[in-house]
Formats: structure tokens, sequence, C-alpha cells
């Protein structure tokens, strides 16, 4: 190879010893060139410096999404990260440059050992979504084109669990159902053969599911084949809300917005609260309340009007007339979209 | 760059109106320092803070354009100062001027609304991107009369000013670095810990209540084990969430924080010299005076 460099690999390693995780990081230094890939770099580790070292890896070209690690502190594919655009940074594709490349197998599930990790929970998560079309009497006969823009982004999934381990929720909450999982729920609910849509909806606005995650965009930027999984977990709500599944403090969150904005232009934040947590829950919050208005952060109950509010109420009264379609994003639907 | 020189239609959000006024405060003051005009907004409303684009997808957009039609009327670029409207207004701007079929049907509704069209011409700022990009760091700097003396600062970036990345358009992601860049340029010292760029848990607070308090608390914490002895951020709902919330927090987790929280706003006037009630000091939760004064930044 010509013009190689060298860098420092501080890899995260460890093994169950007698029933108890023993982790350490040991640096190696590697050659790269201008293609070298993360996964490339391993190998040679492994090959010439210690056989030890234990990764997963089948396809080499992100196809099978066994080699999902932490590589610089965000969940990638060592496949098709390359050496080198770590070291100098590219902005567009969201790398930092840095001297030494740091290596940890993926978060928010147990370690087998070094960089492999135990995946079973987030295998079981996807199953426990039933991932494939059920019979029944919302089921649509009909299939066009427009239906499968939908589901072509989420259908590109590689179950490499790279948005599992950077999901913040996850972490927080280690039994939310994560952005693969509802992501590929999506793919089911917004299928016209399904005959459950409303039956999903449903169960995924229950605890652990599309109303507790934070939209924190971990998994979009995470995923390497742009599922974009909070994108899917925001379609779930839209959809949710319009099949009526609205008895949840996550919806009735959403949909107060929508009033306060025709009325007065603004947030009305004790109304909201109670709108969105009930009577008890809004005393529940009241200590929070209480704390806040010490420092004299109480908002009005009447919030000053904007100027030309009419304008929006005109703006939600022409929509509920005459609805439009935006759900589908041009760029999902261009060639080369799925 | 900006399209009409320093002036921008000023968009605070919600929360800046209400609850975090002094983050409100502190952004008018200091750029009236570095001369960036900040032009109010008095048609403009909420935007909806992606629960109405959830709800009612269409309302959201054209709720968004009507905004950005304002702006474009004055002529100016919008500048706010709440990652969660910054996100918001780049998510529909981003499909407004990308999707030309999509922004000729939202300008039909406006235009039955009476509303002025949205031509699809306006960028959407914060105000720490105004600092650093279109004024530049060093215009900053000049104003700097109270050094921070090497206060330990831990800058809390917000995710909605960093993800996706791709809508940012190079602004956004893990590259960029505005607060440390602006804590730098105030002669602090920017303190890394690996919540920085993490969730502050904020749209969880009323879904579920525990998850959010370990998250907030959880960073704080951290960034306290790693010599922070005061936390920034450019976003009024993490203000809330990591500085007004704090205490509810500290008995979730059973443990004291102490960490004074401010908007970054709030920072840059202190090193501007500004007077700490103008900056609206009294607000918050934990009260940062002894923090600043034993780096001698009185
Ligand atoms: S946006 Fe939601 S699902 Fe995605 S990483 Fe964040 S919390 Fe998890
Ligand atoms: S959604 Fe993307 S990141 Fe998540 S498992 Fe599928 S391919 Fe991987
Ligand atoms: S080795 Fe198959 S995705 Fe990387």
């Amino acid at each position: 190879m010509a013009d190689t460099k060298k860098v420092i690999f501080k890899i995260h390693r460890g093994e169950t010893v007698q029933g108890q995780f023993a982790s350490r990081t040991e640096e190696f230094e590697v050659e790269y060139g201008r293609s070298t890939t993360v996964l490339q770099a391993l190998e040679s580790i492994k090959a010439d410096q210690d056989g030890s070292l234990t990764f997963r890896r089948s396809c080499c070209a992100s196809i099978c999404g066994s080699c999902g690690m932490v590589i610089n502190n965000r969940s990638r594919l060592a496949c098709k990260t390359k050496v080198r655009e770590l070291v100098d940074g590219v902005a567009d594709k969201n790398l930092p440059a840095s001297d030494v490349i740091e290596i940890a197998p993926q978060k928010n599930q147990p370690v087998l050992k070094d960089l492999a990790g135990d995946i079973s929970n987030f295998y079981e998560k996807v199953d426990t979504i039933n991932p494939y079309v059920q019979e029944g009497k919302e089921a649509d006969k009909q299939v066009n084109k427009s239906s499968f823009e939908q589901v072509n982004m989420v259908s590109n999934c590689i179950m490499c669990g790279c948005c599992y381990s950077d999901c913040t929720e996850m972490a927080a909450s280690p039994e939310f159902l994560g952005p693969a999982a509802l992501a590929k729920a999506f793919r089911f609910v917004a299928d016209p053969r399904e005959g459950h849509k409303t039956e999903r909806l449903k169960e995924l606005s229950e605890k652990n599911g599309i109303w507790d995650c934070t939209r924190c965009g971990m998994c979009v930027d995470a995923c390497p084949k742009d599922v974009a999984p909070m994108e899917a977990i925001t379609k779930l709500r839209t959809r949710a809300m319009e099949a009526g599944v609205t008895d949840n403090p996550g919806a009735k969150h959403a949909i107060a917005f929508k009033n306060d904005i025709a009325k007065a232009g603004m947030l009305n934040e004790p109304m909201l609260l109670l709108k969105t947590l009930g009577v008890s829950g809004a005393i529940g919050q009241l200590g929070n309340a209480l704390h806040l208005a010490k420092k004299g952060k109480i908002p009005s109950i009447f919030p000053h009007k904007v100027e030309g509010v009419q304008e929006v109420e005109n703006i939600f009264k022409e929509l509920d007339a005459n609805p439009i379609e935006v759900e589908t994003k041009q760029e999902d639907t261009g060639p080369g979209a799925g | 760059m900006s399209k009409n020189g320093l002036n921008y239609a000023y968009y605070p959000g919600c929360a800046a109106k209400q609850i975090q006024k002094e983050a409100d405060w502190s952004a008018r003051a200091i750029s009236e320092k570095m001369g960036i005009k900040l032009h109010d907004m008095p048609k403009a409303t909420c935007c909806g803070a992606g629960n109405l684009q959830e709800h009612d997808p269409a309302a959201g957009l054209a709720v968004c354009a009507r905004i950005f039609s304002q702006a474009e009327e004055m002529g100016m670029d919008i500048c706010t100062i709440c990652n969660t409207c910054l996100q918001t207004f780049t998510f529909a701007n981003e499909r407004l001027k990308n999707e030309p079929e999509l922004l000729e049907k939202i300008n039909e509704v406006l235009a039955k609304a009476g509303v002025r069209p949205y031509m699809g011409t306006i960028d959407v700022k914060h105000l720490i991107w105004v600092m650093v990009d279109d004024l530049g760091v060093e215009e900053v700097k000049k104003h700097v009369q109270k050094p921070l003396n090497g206060l330990k600062v831990a800058p809390f970036y917000g995710c909605h000013a960093l993800r996706p990345h791709e809508v940012f358009n190079g602004r956004g992601g893990q590259a960029p670095q505005y607060l440390d860049t602006i804590i730098g340029a105030l002669g602090g010292e920017s303190v890394d810990y690996n919540g920085k760029d993490k969730c502050c848990g904020f749209h969880t607070m009323l879904v579920q209540e525990d998850t959010f308090l370990k998250m907030s608390g959880g960073h704080s914490l951290e960034a306290k084990r790693e010599g922070a002895e005061i936390m920034v951020s450019p976003c009024t709902l993490c203000d809330m969430a990591l500085g007004a919330y704090q205490a509810r927090s500290e008995k979730f987790l059973g443990q004291k924080i102490e960490l004074p929280e401010m908007s970054i706003s709030q920072l840059v006037g202190t090193a501007f010299g500004l007077d700490h009630k103008k900056l609206g000091f009294n607000r918050l939760h934990q009260n940062p005076e002894n923090v600043f004064k034993s780096r001698g930044v009185a």
C-alpha cells in the first residue's frame, strides 16, 4: 500500500472470568491506507498482533449487520467506516477528527467477549411486535405504488443494532422497545395488507412504546441504512392519533398544542399540564410548580395573544375542509429509494 | 453568512416568553452589546414543538410556513434561542425548500387563510451560530470585560441542535463545537463529559417523569464528577430540565447535585460584565454567584 500511515486503536476488551466480567483497554498500532476500513484494521490486529481479539463480521459490505460496534463514541458498522475519515474528520459524515481511534462493544446490552455483545434482547424486542403481516378485517386487497413508498425506508433495516446501542431512552429505561423494533412496527402498520393496524397502534401506544421515545435523534444519526427510526416513530404517533388511540399522556399532550396555537398562538403551559396529565396528575406536578414559583416562574393562565392569530384558525379550518397528504417525503420516492 | 447584515427576525420560543424569561432577557442584552439586531415578530405563534407536527403534520408545516413568511417579509433570517424551535423549523424549512410541490400545496392553504405565501428564501439559525458564523468569535472576544479565568464550564448541547445532523447543513452533529468555541472565547475551560451531546429528557417529562429525572440528573452529576463548576445550554428546554428541575432530580436520585446551570447567553453576559440582575440570575435554581467569585469573575 502506497503512503500508509499509522494510528493507535484503543480497544475496550473484556470477558467473563469465574462469573465476573473483567474489562480492560488495550492499545494497538495499525497501519492504514486511503481505503482501509475499521474492520480491516481489526482483522490485521487479530492476524498479526493478538489472535484472541473477538468481534463479529461476515459480509464486509454493510449487508449482514453483524459488525456494529462503538467507534469513537458512536455506534457504527466497522466495515463501512474508514480509518482515514476518522483520523481526518469529515463534517458531512458527522465525524470529528481524532488522533486515537477508540473501539468498544455496543451499548445497552451485555458484553459476551471483547466487541461481541449479547444481542438477544434486541432480537426479542423485534419479535414482540410480530414482524409479519397478519390477516384481519383491516387488510386491504389493493396495494399501490405509493403505499410501498411509505415502507421503503424502514425495509432497509439490516438489524445491526447501532440505533439500539445509541438510543438515549434505552440507556435510562431498558424495557423500552427501541428504535429498530418500532421502525419495524411502522413497516407493518403502514402495509395496506396488514389486518390489525388499529390493534397494533393500541399496543404500541402502551408503556415502553412509541410515546417513550425522547426524540433525541440518536437513532437517525446512527443508522447506516438511512432507516431514520425516529421518523417512523413520529409517523406511528400520527397514525395512532388518527386511529383514535388518544387515551394516554403522550397523545393528550400532542393534541393540546393545536388548540392552544389556534386560540392564543402560544402555549398555555398550566393548561397543557392539566390536559396531559388530568387533574390528579397535574396535582402530582404541584411540587414542581411550587418549586418553579419560588423563582417567579409562574406562567400566566392567560398568555398574551399573538397578533393575527385568526389566520391560524383559518389555516386549521381550511385543512379540515380540504386535507392534504404530507407524510411521504420526496426523497423517499425518488429513484434509488428503498 | 447572514442575509441582512446583523439583522434577524427574533424567535425566542414559548418557554423563553413564559418560564425561562431569563434566557430571553440575556439573549437580548448580549446581542445589543455585540451589535446583533434582534427584531420582534409580533405575529409569530408557537412553532408546534414537534407535537403539533405529530398530531397534524400538514398543520405543523403550515404554521411554520406562516412564521417563515413573516421573516421573509422582514427580509431577515430567523434567530432562535430554543433548540426544539430550531429543529422543528429546520425540519419544515428543509422540506418546503426542497419539495416544490409541497410548498405549493402549503402556500395554497396560506393564501386561503389570508397569509402571505412563503417563497422558501430564509434560513433558521441559533443565536450561537449567529455569534460564531455570522459575527465571528474574534468580535465576541472584543466585548469580554470579565474573562472567566479558567472557569470549568460543562457545555450541554441538546439533541435538537445536533440531530439528525444532515438537516443542519454541517452545523449539527459531532463535528461543530459552537459552545466550546464560545466558552473558550470567554476565557473559560470547557469540560468534556459523555452526556454533553445526549438527551436532557425534557420531551418525556410528562410521559415518564422517572426516566426524565434519571437522565437529566445523571448528566449533571457526571459533569460535576468531570470537574464542572457550572453548566450551560443553548436551549430553554434543556435549561428547564437541567436547571429549573434540578431539585426534583436531586430528590429522585437521593443525592445532592448543586451544579449551577444557566443559559449560554447568561454566561456570555457575565463575561461581558453585564448586571447579573438584568441577566436574571435571581431566577436560577442554583445561585452561581459564589462560583464566579471564586474565579474572580465578580
Ligand atoms: S429518537 Fe427515540 S428511539 Fe431514537 S434514539 Fe432517541 S429515544 Fe431512541
Ligand atoms: S434501524 Fe438502522 S441502525 Fe437500527 S438495526 Fe436497523 S439498520 Fe441497524
Ligand atoms: S460485516 Fe456485514 S455489515 Fe459489516
